[in-house]
Protein backbone atom coordinates (compact mmCIF):
# COMPACT_ATOMS: atom_id res chain seq x y z
CA UNK A 1 0.00 0.00 0.00
CA UNK A 2 1.13 3.62 -0.51
CA UNK A 3 -0.26 6.76 -0.26
CA UNK A 4 -0.07 8.70 -2.55
CA UNK A 5 -0.21 12.95 -2.74
CA UNK A 6 -3.75 14.60 -1.53
CA UNK A 7 -3.35 16.78 -3.85
CA UNK A 8 -3.06 16.32 -7.97
CA UNK A 9 -0.89 18.43 -9.54
CA UNK A 10 -1.43 19.28 -13.45
CA UNK A 11 1.61 20.72 -14.63
CA UNK A 12 4.77 19.01 -15.65
CA UNK A 13 7.21 21.53 -15.43
CA UNK A 14 7.60 21.43 -11.46
CA UNK A 15 8.14 25.78 -11.46
CA UNK A 16 4.99 26.24 -12.05
CA UNK A 17 3.32 24.19 -9.75
CA UNK A 18 4.12 25.08 -6.14
CA UNK A 19 2.34 27.85 -5.03
CA UNK A 20 5.17 29.97 -2.67
CA UNK A 21 2.19 31.83 -1.06
CA UNK A 22 0.95 27.93 0.15
CA UNK A 23 0.81 26.87 3.40
CA UNK A 24 2.89 24.48 2.95
CA UNK A 25 6.95 24.50 3.82
CA UNK A 26 8.14 20.83 2.13
CA UNK A 27 6.16 19.43 -0.94
CA UNK A 28 7.93 16.37 -2.51
CA UNK A 29 6.50 15.27 -5.45
CA UNK A 30 6.85 12.19 -7.23
CA UNK A 31 10.49 11.46 -5.66
CA UNK A 32 11.94 8.71 -6.83
CA UNK A 33 15.98 7.91 -5.59
CA UNK A 34 17.59 5.04 -6.31
CA UNK A 35 20.88 3.57 -5.70
CA UNK A 36 21.82 0.91 -8.27
CA UNK A 37 19.47 -1.89 -8.04
CA UNK A 38 18.09 -0.42 -5.06
CA UNK A 39 15.08 1.93 -5.22
CA UNK A 40 15.69 3.90 -1.89
CA UNK A 41 12.93 6.22 -2.30
CA UNK A 42 9.17 4.99 -4.32
CA UNK A 43 7.39 7.46 -5.79
CA UNK A 44 7.11 9.77 -2.69
CA UNK A 45 3.67 12.39 -2.57
CA UNK A 46 4.14 14.18 0.53
CA UNK A 47 3.72 17.93 1.91
CA UNK A 48 4.34 19.05 5.19
CA UNK A 49 3.05 22.55 6.65
CA UNK A 50 4.40 25.48 7.79
CA UNK A 51 5.49 25.61 11.24
CA UNK A 52 4.21 21.84 11.68
CA UNK A 53 6.37 19.19 13.55
CA UNK A 54 6.64 15.99 11.71
CA UNK A 55 7.64 12.65 12.47
CA UNK A 56 9.36 10.80 9.81
CA UNK A 57 8.95 7.01 11.37
CA UNK A 58 10.28 3.53 9.50
CA UNK A 59 12.41 0.85 10.03
CA UNK A 60 16.01 0.53 9.36
CA UNK A 61 17.02 0.77 5.64
CA UNK A 62 13.21 2.75 5.00
CA UNK A 63 14.29 5.65 3.17
CA UNK A 64 14.06 8.20 6.00
CA UNK A 65 17.88 9.55 5.56
CA UNK A 66 17.22 9.38 1.80
CA UNK A 67 14.58 11.53 2.30
CA UNK A 68 16.34 14.09 4.50
CA UNK A 69 19.33 14.14 2.46
CA UNK A 70 17.08 14.61 -0.82
CA UNK A 71 15.61 17.62 0.76
CA UNK A 72 19.10 18.89 1.95
CA UNK A 73 20.61 19.09 -1.07
CA UNK A 74 23.12 16.31 -0.37
CA UNK A 75 21.56 13.52 -3.06
CA UNK A 76 20.35 14.65 -6.11
CA UNK A 77 17.02 12.83 -6.81
CA UNK A 78 16.66 9.97 -9.66
CA UNK A 79 12.97 11.72 -10.53
CA UNK A 80 10.70 14.20 -9.11
CA UNK A 81 11.42 16.65 -6.82
CA UNK A 82 11.11 18.51 -3.84
CA UNK A 83 10.60 22.33 -2.59
CA UNK A 84 11.52 23.70 0.55
CA UNK A 85 10.25 26.93 1.29
CA UNK A 86 9.08 26.95 -1.57
CA UNK A 87 12.92 26.42 -3.48
CA UNK A 88 13.14 23.68 -6.04
CA UNK A 89 16.09 21.50 -4.43
CA UNK A 90 17.08 20.79 -8.08
CA UNK A 91 17.00 24.07 -9.12
CA UNK A 92 17.54 26.87 -6.04
CA UNK A 93 19.84 24.26 -3.84
CA UNK A 94 21.78 27.75 -2.82
CA UNK A 95 18.22 29.19 -1.78
CA UNK A 96 17.28 25.91 0.41
CA UNK A 97 20.68 25.94 2.68
CA UNK A 98 19.59 29.49 3.42
CA UNK A 99 16.53 28.02 5.15
CA UNK A 100 17.51 24.69 6.53
CA UNK A 101 19.17 23.31 9.65
CA UNK A 102 20.26 19.89 9.37
CA UNK A 103 20.71 17.67 12.55
CA UNK A 104 22.67 14.51 10.78
CA UNK A 105 22.43 11.39 12.34
CA UNK A 106 25.92 10.73 12.86
CA UNK A 107 27.16 13.43 15.43
CA UNK A 108 29.54 15.64 13.28
CA UNK A 109 31.40 17.69 15.01
CA UNK A 110 35.40 19.07 14.64
CA UNK A 111 36.72 17.15 18.07
CA UNK A 112 39.40 19.50 18.20
CA UNK A 113 37.05 22.73 18.70
CA UNK A 114 35.37 23.17 22.26
CA UNK A 115 31.53 22.73 21.87
CA UNK A 116 30.77 26.91 21.72
CA UNK A 117 33.45 26.65 18.99
CA UNK A 118 31.89 24.54 16.64
CA UNK A 119 28.31 26.17 17.06
CA UNK A 120 30.21 29.64 16.31
CA UNK A 121 31.82 28.14 13.61
CA UNK A 122 28.36 26.55 11.74
CA UNK A 123 26.99 30.21 12.51
CA UNK A 124 29.79 31.76 10.17
CA UNK A 125 28.81 28.85 7.67
CA UNK A 126 25.13 29.63 7.88
CA UNK A 127 26.41 33.71 7.27
CA UNK A 128 24.72 34.56 10.57
CA UNK A 129 25.82 38.23 11.23
CA UNK A 130 28.53 38.38 12.74
CA UNK A 131 27.58 40.67 16.12
CA UNK A 132 24.87 38.50 17.07
CA UNK A 133 26.51 34.71 16.70
CA UNK A 134 28.33 35.07 20.83
CA UNK A 135 24.93 36.13 21.97
CA UNK A 136 22.56 33.11 19.80
CA UNK A 137 25.23 30.55 21.38
CA UNK A 138 25.12 31.95 24.85
CA UNK A 139 20.88 31.67 24.46
CA UNK A 140 21.24 28.34 22.68
CA UNK A 141 23.49 27.03 25.39
CA UNK A 142 21.74 28.27 28.14
CA UNK A 143 18.48 26.54 26.82
CA UNK A 144 19.93 23.23 27.17
CA UNK A 145 22.37 23.82 30.07
CA UNK A 146 25.44 23.09 28.32
CA UNK A 147 27.02 26.38 29.18
CA UNK A 148 29.89 25.00 30.64
CA UNK A 149 30.62 21.26 29.02
CA UNK A 150 30.95 24.11 25.38
CA UNK A 151 34.23 25.71 26.81
CA UNK A 152 35.90 21.94 26.61
CA UNK A 153 36.88 20.54 23.47
CA UNK A 154 34.24 18.10 21.86
CA UNK A 155 36.71 15.29 21.95
CA UNK A 156 36.16 14.67 25.15
CA UNK A 157 32.37 14.37 25.19
CA UNK A 158 30.60 11.34 25.92
CA UNK A 159 28.11 10.24 23.14
CA UNK A 160 25.00 12.10 24.93
CA UNK A 161 26.75 15.57 24.40
CA UNK A 162 27.91 15.20 21.12
CA UNK A 163 24.28 14.51 19.93
CA UNK A 164 23.30 17.41 22.06
CA UNK A 165 26.06 19.62 20.23
CA UNK A 166 25.08 18.03 16.97
CA UNK A 167 21.44 19.33 17.74
CA UNK A 168 22.52 22.52 18.84
CA UNK A 169 24.75 23.26 15.46
CA UNK A 170 21.70 22.66 13.45
CA UNK A 171 19.74 25.58 15.17
CA UNK A 172 22.71 28.18 15.27
CA UNK A 173 21.04 29.98 12.06
CA UNK A 174 17.47 29.85 13.63
CA UNK A 175 16.49 27.59 10.60
CA UNK A 176 12.75 27.92 9.39
CA UNK A 177 13.71 24.72 8.63
CA UNK A 178 14.88 22.26 10.32
CA UNK A 179 16.22 18.35 9.89
CA UNK A 180 16.15 16.31 12.89
CA UNK A 181 17.30 12.62 12.13
CA UNK A 182 17.32 10.78 14.84
CA UNK A 183 18.34 13.48 17.21
CA UNK A 184 18.26 11.95 20.45
CA UNK A 185 20.22 8.50 19.52
CA UNK A 186 22.42 7.53 22.48
CA UNK A 187 21.14 9.87 24.89
CA UNK A 188 20.18 9.23 28.39
CA UNK A 189 16.86 9.29 29.21
CA UNK A 190 16.93 12.59 30.95
CA UNK A 191 18.53 14.15 28.36
CA UNK A 192 16.33 12.78 25.48
CA UNK A 193 13.46 14.03 27.71
CA UNK A 194 15.22 17.45 27.48
CA UNK A 195 15.84 17.37 24.40
CA UNK A 196 12.36 16.43 23.34
CA UNK A 197 10.92 19.69 25.64
CA UNK A 198 13.75 21.60 23.32
CA UNK A 199 12.39 20.04 20.51
CA UNK A 200 8.68 20.18 21.59
CA UNK A 201 9.71 24.37 22.23
CA UNK A 202 10.50 24.75 18.55
CA UNK A 203 7.14 24.43 17.54
CA UNK A 204 6.41 27.30 19.29
CA UNK A 205 8.77 29.36 17.68
CA UNK A 206 6.37 28.48 14.26
CA UNK A 207 9.22 26.85 13.03
CA UNK A 208 8.59 23.19 10.65
CA UNK A 209 10.72 20.12 12.27
CA UNK A 210 11.30 16.85 10.44
CA UNK A 211 11.98 14.20 12.67
CA UNK A 212 13.09 11.12 12.40
CA UNK A 213 13.26 8.50 14.90
CA UNK A 214 13.47 5.15 16.14
CA UNK A 215 11.70 5.90 19.38
CA UNK A 216 8.10 5.77 18.53
CA UNK A 217 6.85 7.21 21.80
CA UNK A 218 9.33 10.33 21.01
CA UNK A 219 7.07 10.77 17.82
CA UNK A 220 3.71 10.24 19.09
CA UNK A 221 4.96 12.68 22.31
CA UNK A 222 5.86 15.30 19.74
CA UNK A 223 4.57 14.89 16.67
CA UNK A 224 1.61 16.45 14.76
CA UNK A 225 1.27 14.43 12.18
CA UNK A 226 3.26 11.23 11.64
CA UNK A 227 4.18 9.33 8.17
CA UNK A 228 5.61 6.03 8.48
CA UNK A 229 7.68 4.98 5.51
CA UNK A 230 8.60 1.26 4.54
CA UNK A 231 10.57 0.22 1.49
CA UNK A 232 10.67 4.06 0.07
CA UNK A 233 6.92 4.47 0.36
CA UNK A 234 4.54 6.07 2.81
CA UNK A 235 2.27 3.71 3.90
CA UNK A 236 0.84 5.87 6.39
CA UNK A 237 -0.14 9.34 6.97
CA UNK A 238 -1.96 11.39 9.72
CA UNK A 239 -1.55 12.34 13.49
CA UNK A 240 -0.49 10.14 15.83
CA UNK A 241 -4.58 9.87 17.06
CA UNK A 242 -5.92 9.60 13.81
CA UNK A 243 -3.54 6.70 13.38
CA UNK A 244 -4.20 4.80 16.39
CA UNK A 245 -8.12 5.64 15.57
CA UNK A 246 -7.50 4.21 12.02
CA UNK A 247 -5.94 0.81 13.23
CA UNK A 248 -7.39 0.23 16.53
CA UNK A 249 -4.69 0.87 18.60
CA UNK A 250 -3.52 1.64 22.06
CA UNK A 251 -0.60 3.67 20.52
CA UNK A 252 1.85 4.87 17.95
CA UNK A 253 4.29 1.72 18.34
CA UNK A 254 1.36 -0.66 18.02
CA UNK A 255 0.80 1.07 14.81
CA UNK A 256 3.84 1.19 13.60
CA UNK A 257 4.11 -2.54 14.34
CA UNK A 258 1.02 -3.54 12.68
CA UNK A 259 1.63 -1.34 9.84
CA UNK A 260 5.32 -2.40 9.05
CA UNK A 261 4.54 -6.38 10.20
CA UNK A 262 2.08 -6.65 8.00
CA UNK A 263 3.91 -6.00 5.16
CA UNK A 264 6.90 -8.21 5.99
CA UNK A 265 3.78 -10.65 6.46
CA UNK A 266 2.62 -10.16 3.13
CA UNK A 267 5.90 -10.46 1.30
CA UNK A 268 5.62 -6.52 0.39
CA UNK B 1 33.14 34.65 -1.68
CA UNK B 2 32.51 35.47 1.45
CA UNK B 3 35.07 36.70 3.82
CA UNK B 4 33.29 36.08 7.16
CA UNK B 5 33.41 32.51 6.33
CA UNK B 6 36.43 31.93 4.88
CA UNK B 7 38.19 33.84 7.98
CA UNK B 8 36.13 31.25 10.29
CA UNK B 9 36.94 28.32 8.62
CA UNK B 10 41.15 29.41 8.42
CA UNK B 11 40.77 30.01 11.94
CA UNK B 12 39.40 26.58 12.56
CA UNK B 13 42.24 25.08 10.28
CA UNK B 14 44.65 26.88 12.35
CA UNK B 15 43.33 25.50 15.50
CA UNK B 16 43.18 22.18 14.26
CA UNK B 17 47.83 22.90 13.66
CA UNK B 18 47.91 23.98 16.88
CA UNK B 19 45.55 21.80 18.71
CA UNK B 20 46.52 18.65 17.00
CA UNK B 21 50.21 17.31 18.29
CA UNK B 22 50.70 15.36 15.22
CA UNK B 23 49.92 18.46 13.24
CA UNK B 24 52.08 20.69 15.02
CA UNK B 25 54.88 18.21 14.95
CA UNK B 26 55.10 17.37 11.83
CA UNK B 27 54.46 21.25 10.08
CA UNK B 28 56.37 23.55 12.42
CA UNK B 29 58.50 21.45 15.17
CA UNK B 30 59.70 18.65 12.50
CA UNK B 31 61.20 21.26 10.08
CA UNK B 32 62.63 22.81 13.08
CA UNK B 33 64.29 20.02 14.65
CA UNK B 34 65.36 18.53 10.92
CA UNK B 35 66.72 21.97 10.35
CA UNK B 36 68.67 21.62 13.79
CA UNK B 37 69.94 18.06 13.70
CA UNK B 38 71.18 18.97 10.02
CA UNK B 39 72.95 22.43 10.74
CA UNK B 40 74.86 20.29 13.74
CA UNK B 41 75.38 17.11 11.65
CA UNK B 42 77.01 18.97 8.35
CA UNK B 43 78.19 21.95 9.36
CA UNK B 44 81.47 20.33 9.75
CA UNK B 45 84.13 21.62 7.17
CA UNK B 46 85.60 18.05 6.51
CA UNK B 47 82.53 17.11 5.01
CA UNK B 48 81.93 17.27 1.21
CA UNK B 49 78.10 18.00 1.95
CA UNK B 50 77.99 21.77 2.92
CA UNK B 51 74.84 23.23 5.77
CA UNK B 52 74.38 26.13 3.86
CA UNK B 53 73.55 24.41 0.35
CA UNK B 54 71.05 22.04 1.87
CA UNK B 55 69.43 25.06 3.96
CA UNK B 56 67.18 26.02 0.77
CA UNK B 57 66.49 22.11 0.27
CA UNK B 58 64.87 21.99 3.93
CA UNK B 59 62.72 24.82 3.21
CA UNK B 60 60.82 22.81 0.34
CA UNK B 61 61.48 19.71 2.41
CA UNK B 62 59.23 21.07 5.23
CA UNK B 63 56.39 22.35 2.93
CA UNK B 64 55.96 19.17 0.83
CA UNK B 65 54.62 17.95 4.40
CA UNK B 66 51.40 19.99 3.79
CA UNK B 67 50.90 17.16 1.37
CA UNK B 68 50.03 14.27 4.53
CA UNK B 69 48.22 16.82 6.81
CA UNK B 70 45.76 17.93 4.03
CA UNK B 71 44.83 14.50 2.57
CA UNK B 72 44.45 13.30 6.15
CA UNK B 73 42.63 16.37 7.42
CA UNK B 74 40.28 16.04 4.10
CA UNK B 75 39.61 12.33 4.54
CA UNK B 76 38.85 12.81 8.29
CA UNK B 77 36.34 15.63 7.32
CA UNK B 78 34.81 13.07 4.96
CA UNK B 79 34.87 10.14 7.01
CA UNK B 80 33.53 11.58 10.28
CA UNK B 81 30.64 13.13 8.05
CA UNK B 82 31.94 16.62 8.47
CA UNK B 83 32.13 17.39 4.77
CA UNK B 84 28.46 16.48 4.05
CA UNK B 85 27.95 18.75 7.76
CA UNK B 86 28.92 21.54 5.72
CA UNK B 87 27.64 20.99 2.67
CA UNK B 88 23.95 21.75 3.67
CA UNK B 89 25.31 25.28 4.95
CA UNK B 90 25.30 28.03 2.02
CA UNK B 91 28.92 27.35 1.77
CA UNK B 92 30.34 27.01 -1.48
CA UNK B 93 33.22 24.62 -2.55
CA UNK B 94 35.29 28.03 -3.49
CA UNK B 95 34.98 29.54 -0.09
CA UNK B 96 36.36 26.20 1.58
CA UNK B 97 39.23 25.24 -0.79
CA UNK B 98 39.77 28.86 -0.71
CA UNK B 99 40.57 28.64 3.06
CA UNK B 100 42.48 25.27 3.18
CA UNK B 101 44.64 27.18 0.76
CA UNK B 102 45.08 30.38 3.10
CA UNK B 103 45.65 28.42 6.07
CA UNK B 104 48.27 26.46 4.11
CA UNK B 105 50.03 29.36 2.76
CA UNK B 106 49.86 30.50 6.10
CA UNK B 107 51.92 27.74 7.18
CA UNK B 108 54.27 27.88 4.81
CA UNK B 109 54.88 31.29 5.17
CA UNK B 110 55.76 30.52 9.00
CA UNK B 111 57.97 27.30 8.13
CA UNK B 112 59.72 29.83 5.87
CA UNK B 113 60.41 32.23 9.37
CA UNK B 114 61.28 29.31 11.47
CA UNK B 115 63.45 27.45 8.69
CA UNK B 116 65.77 31.02 8.01
CA UNK B 117 65.54 32.30 11.58
CA UNK B 118 67.04 28.81 12.47
CA UNK B 119 69.56 27.87 10.05
CA UNK B 120 71.12 31.67 10.41
CA UNK B 121 70.95 30.43 14.10
CA UNK B 122 73.19 27.88 13.05
CA UNK B 123 75.16 29.63 11.15
CA UNK B 124 73.96 30.41 7.54
CA UNK B 125 74.41 33.51 5.69
CA UNK B 126 72.61 34.43 2.54
CA UNK B 127 74.12 36.41 -0.17
CA UNK B 128 71.08 37.64 -1.07
CA UNK B 129 69.19 41.11 0.31
CA UNK B 130 65.86 41.79 1.75
CA UNK B 131 63.87 41.13 -1.17
CA UNK B 132 65.19 37.75 -1.73
CA UNK B 133 64.16 36.79 1.63
CA UNK B 134 60.22 38.13 0.50
CA UNK B 135 61.00 36.05 -3.18
CA UNK B 136 61.85 33.24 -1.01
CA UNK B 137 58.20 33.93 0.76
CA UNK B 138 56.64 33.73 -2.60
CA UNK B 139 58.02 30.51 -4.00
CA UNK B 140 57.16 28.70 -1.11
CA UNK B 141 53.90 30.24 -0.94
CA UNK B 142 53.05 28.66 -4.54
CA UNK B 143 54.71 25.23 -3.44
CA UNK B 144 51.96 25.38 -0.79
CA UNK B 145 49.22 25.52 -3.39
CA UNK B 146 50.65 22.65 -5.35
CA UNK B 147 50.92 20.51 -2.30
CA UNK B 148 47.34 21.58 -1.33
CA UNK B 149 46.70 20.35 -4.91
CA UNK B 150 48.27 17.01 -4.35
CA UNK B 151 46.72 16.55 -0.95
CA UNK B 152 43.41 16.87 -2.25
CA UNK B 153 44.18 14.13 -5.28
CA UNK B 154 45.44 11.99 -2.12
CA UNK B 155 42.78 12.88 -0.56
CA UNK B 156 40.41 11.42 -3.12
CA UNK B 157 41.52 8.29 -3.84
CA UNK B 158 41.82 7.17 0.00
CA UNK B 159 39.23 5.95 1.68
CA UNK B 160 40.48 6.70 4.99
CA UNK B 161 42.87 8.74 7.33
CA UNK B 162 45.33 6.34 7.71
CA UNK B 163 45.32 5.49 4.05
CA UNK B 164 45.84 8.94 2.98
CA UNK B 165 48.95 9.23 5.28
CA UNK B 166 50.44 6.11 3.11
CA UNK B 167 48.93 7.52 -0.41
CA UNK B 168 50.12 10.83 0.18
CA UNK B 169 54.30 9.41 0.30
CA UNK B 170 53.67 8.82 -3.49
CA UNK B 171 54.08 11.96 -3.79
CA UNK B 172 56.19 13.31 -0.64
CA UNK B 173 58.75 10.69 -1.35
CA UNK B 174 59.98 11.82 -5.39
CA UNK B 175 60.11 15.23 -4.07
CA UNK B 176 62.11 15.12 -1.09
CA UNK B 177 64.84 12.81 -2.71
CA UNK B 178 64.73 14.70 -5.87
CA UNK B 179 64.07 18.35 -4.86
CA UNK B 180 65.07 19.39 -1.54
CA UNK B 181 68.23 18.78 0.09
CA UNK B 182 70.08 15.81 -1.32
CA UNK B 183 72.71 16.44 -4.23
CA UNK B 184 71.28 16.63 -7.38
CA UNK B 185 73.25 15.09 -10.40
CA UNK B 186 72.67 15.34 -13.78
CA UNK B 187 70.49 11.78 -13.74
CA UNK B 188 68.06 12.69 -10.86
CA UNK B 189 68.16 16.37 -12.13
CA UNK B 190 66.12 14.62 -15.12
CA UNK B 191 63.24 13.25 -12.66
CA UNK B 192 63.36 16.86 -10.89
CA UNK B 193 62.11 18.34 -13.38
CA UNK B 194 58.72 17.00 -13.05
CA UNK B 195 58.44 18.15 -9.57
CA UNK B 196 57.58 21.09 -7.66
CA UNK B 197 59.45 21.09 -5.04
CA UNK B 198 62.70 20.86 -7.57
CA UNK B 199 62.47 24.35 -8.83
CA UNK B 200 61.64 26.24 -5.53
CA UNK B 201 64.96 24.62 -4.20
CA UNK B 202 66.68 25.66 -7.58
CA UNK B 203 64.97 29.45 -7.23
CA UNK B 204 65.89 29.28 -3.28
CA UNK B 205 69.41 28.72 -4.06
CA UNK B 206 70.07 31.10 -6.58
CA UNK B 207 68.34 33.66 -4.21
CA UNK B 208 70.50 32.48 -1.34
CA UNK B 209 73.22 32.87 -3.89
CA UNK B 210 72.35 36.43 -4.30
CA UNK B 211 70.57 36.38 -7.63
CA UNK B 212 67.12 38.97 -7.84
CA UNK B 213 63.80 38.83 -9.43
CA UNK B 214 64.81 39.85 -12.86
CA UNK B 215 67.43 37.20 -13.47
CA UNK B 216 65.88 34.58 -16.28
CA UNK B 217 66.32 31.79 -14.61
CA UNK B 218 64.08 32.90 -10.90
CA UNK B 219 61.39 34.46 -13.63
CA UNK B 220 61.45 30.83 -15.46
CA UNK B 221 61.40 28.75 -12.26
CA UNK B 222 58.62 31.38 -10.45
CA UNK B 223 56.69 31.07 -14.17
CA UNK B 224 57.12 27.33 -13.70
CA UNK B 225 56.14 26.97 -10.57
CA UNK B 226 53.03 28.80 -10.47
CA UNK B 227 51.46 27.60 -13.47
CA UNK B 228 52.43 23.53 -11.82
CA UNK B 229 50.73 25.18 -8.81
CA UNK B 230 47.66 26.85 -10.14
CA UNK B 231 47.10 23.61 -12.69
CA UNK B 232 47.64 21.02 -9.71
CA UNK B 233 44.72 22.74 -7.23
CA UNK B 234 42.44 22.59 -10.02
CA UNK B 235 42.98 19.02 -10.73
CA UNK B 236 43.14 18.60 -7.28
CA UNK B 237 39.85 20.65 -6.91
CA UNK B 238 37.77 18.90 -9.74
CA UNK B 239 38.35 15.35 -8.91
CA UNK B 240 38.02 15.77 -5.08
CA UNK B 241 34.59 17.77 -5.91
CA UNK B 242 33.42 15.04 -8.55
CA UNK B 243 35.09 11.59 -6.88
CA UNK B 244 36.25 12.57 -2.84
CA UNK B 245 33.48 14.01 -1.31
CA UNK B 246 31.43 10.90 -1.14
Amino acid sequence: MSIKSNKKYKSDNPEDIFDPDSDNAIVIKDLVKNFDDVIAVNGLNLEIKKGELFGLLGPNGAGKTTIINILSGLLVPTEGTAFVGGYDVRKNLNKVKKLIGVCPQEAAVFKFLTGRENIELFGHLHEVPKSEIKERVTNLLKLVNFTEASKRKAKGYSGGMLRQLNLLIALISDPKIAFLDEPTVGMDPRARRKTWEFIGSLKDQNKTVILTTHYIEEAEALSDRVGIIDYGELIALGSPKELMEKHESKNLEEVFLKITGRRILEGI
Amino acid sequence: MNVQKILALVKMELKNLIREPANLFLMLLFPAVLTIVFGFAFNDPELDMEFSSMVPGLFAYACIFIIMTIAQSFATEREEGLLKRMNTTPMTSGEFMGSHIISNMFIAVIQVIIVYGLAVFLGFRSQGDVSGFFLAFLFMILLSLSSVGLGLITATVSKSPGAATGISFIFILPQMFFGTFMPITSNTRIIGMFLPSFYVTDSLTSIFEGASLTEANILINLAIISIIGVIIVIIGIQLFKKFGNR
